[in-house]
């Protein structure tokens, strides 16, 4: 049997050595990591935007930013829709929605569509994405799932192509020109119904998550309707 | 003393075999269950399981003179803990894709009944050498039941297979449209846990079977 002086010494020396290593990991890749994060949210941003990765030239992190850089212009609006000055990425949409970010796509010097940010609740876990539209402010272009917590094969589709294609060519705004954003269905679509162009199929199994973006959709693209009212209003973005 | 003597093949192979931590001692299922979806996702596993496995077991092999009996499930633990956090870290680092498809099972590693159990009932009874053949046997006897029940819940639950390959996976294979269209599908109970436990079960029986391994009564 140890003396506790001698436990304690050793449990002392072993936490000193451990902690040491786990500190001099991190300093050593921190850079790293947080490039990745950075890499990946424009990723998003662009998958939304429909930029499609091509088996030529995959998206490794300098080729994501190359495009971003070349095709995005990323402000940020207020809920007037009005520019104001932000750090984007220091916005917490969750947090602040006052501070709205925007990401358009620029190609030849046409804009050809409106990246936002959206995020909430789903069953278990608050699902985040980017939803882009054409520049008529109410097509959809493109939607992006890429974190969220919902049941793998369940909730957890949504973040798949055959759920996200869905959204592609509805409309966000209702025949009064208000947002009212795209609702998920439990079920399939009944294209003679003349709400359709606003919905989409659910997905079996996950009434409840497809619930939680359908009105999330509503509430944060219902931030944007001045800006967007603005942009179809001037014609300019 | 030589490398590959009869003990050390019997250290290695053992648990490869027939005394596999998975499918006979029936340890560390929860990952198993977890990171099987895809084969790409089981293989980083198996790597880094073998990579903590290896390196705890080696380390407390070093001070296992010096362990304080009292302490020694927290030494373990906080030897274990430092390397997976080590590991994860590396991996959001250089294989993020990755790193966010596994996301807390890396973590989780920590709590894997295997690499606990290897430390104590090996490691702190044994020279360095031997520790790390153990754990590599243990961590290859892991892996080969993952890297097996993946290649099944990934063929016919998403009809596809993934190598590894630094970003999103390779896919090596992937069922052809045609066949889609002839009325094949592919069967969603496998992308979902109870699929994994459904293989893990069969493997379990064929491997008892072939080593003619039966419950003691």
């Amino acid at each position: 049997m140890h003396s506790n002086n001698y436990t304690l010494g050793f449990v002392f020396i072993v936490t000193v050595i451990l902690g040491t290593l786990l500190s001099f990991t991190k300093e050593n890749v921190r850079d790293l990591q947080e490039y990745n994060l950075k890499a990946d949210v424009k990723k998003n941003i662009l998958r939304s935007l429909n930029f499609v990765e091509t088996e030529s030239e995959p998206w490794s992190n300098e080729v994501v930013e190359r495009i971003f850089n070349k095709n995005v212009q990323a402000f940020c609006v207020n809920t007037n829709g009005d520019l104001v000055d932000c750090i984007l990425e220091e916005v917490d949409t969750e947090r602040n929605i006052e501070v709205l970010p925007v990401y358009l796509k620029v190609v030849d010097n046409k804009t050809e569509g409106i990246a936002v940010p959206v995020a909430g609740k789903g069953l278990w876990s608050t699902v985040f994405g980017y939803i882009a539209l054409e520049p008529d402010t109410d097509t959809v272009l493109g939607i992006q799932f890429y974190k969220h917590g919902e049941t793998p094969g369940l909730g957890g589709e949504v973040e798949k192509a055959w759920f996200t294609n869905n959204f592609v060519g509805k409309k966000i705004r209702s025949n009064d020109d208000k947002v009212i954003g795209i609702e998920v269905l439990k079920g399939k679509v009944d294209s003679s119904n003349p709400y359709s162009m606003h919905q989409v199929d659910g997905i079996s199994g996950a009434t409840v998550t497809g619930k939680g973006v359908g009105s999330f959709l509503k509430e944060d693209l219902g931030r944007y309707e001045s800006y967007f009212n603005k942009v179809r209003a001037d014609g300019t973005i | 003393m030589e490398l590959f003597n009869s003990e050390s093949k019997k250290i290695i192979n053992d648990p490869i075999n027939v005394n596999n931590p998975i499918s006979l001692q029936v340890l560390g299922i929860c990952s198993a269950l977890a990171v099987t979806i895809r084969l790409d996702q089981a293989i980083i596993m198996t790597l880094a399981v073998i990579f903590v496995l290896c390196s705890s077991n080696v380390i407390l092999s070093l001070i296992r003179d010096y362990i304080p009996s009292r302490v020694r499930i927290v030494i373990m633990l906080s030897v274990i803990a430092s390397l997976v956090s080590v590991v994860d870290e590396l991996l959001q680092a250089y294989l993020y894709d990755m790193s966010k498809q596994l996301s807390v099972f890396v973590g989780l590693i920590i709590t894997n009944c295997i690499i606990m159990g290897r430390a104590e009932a090996f490691a702190l009874k044994n020279g360095p050498s031997k520790a790390f053949l153990d754990g590599l046997g243990n961590g290859l006897g892991y892996g080969m039941i993952i890297i097996i029940v993946s290649f099944f819940r990934e063929l016919f639950g998403a009809g596809t297979i993934t190598l590894p390959d630094g970003g999103a996976g390779y896919v090596l294979f992937s069922i052809p449209e045609a066949w889609y269209a002839a009325g094949y599908e592919n069967i969603g109970l496998l992308v979902l846990s109870p699929g994994a436990f459904f293989i893990l079960g069969l493997v379990i029986w064929t491997q008892r079977e072939i080593f003619g391994i039966e419950e003691g009564e």
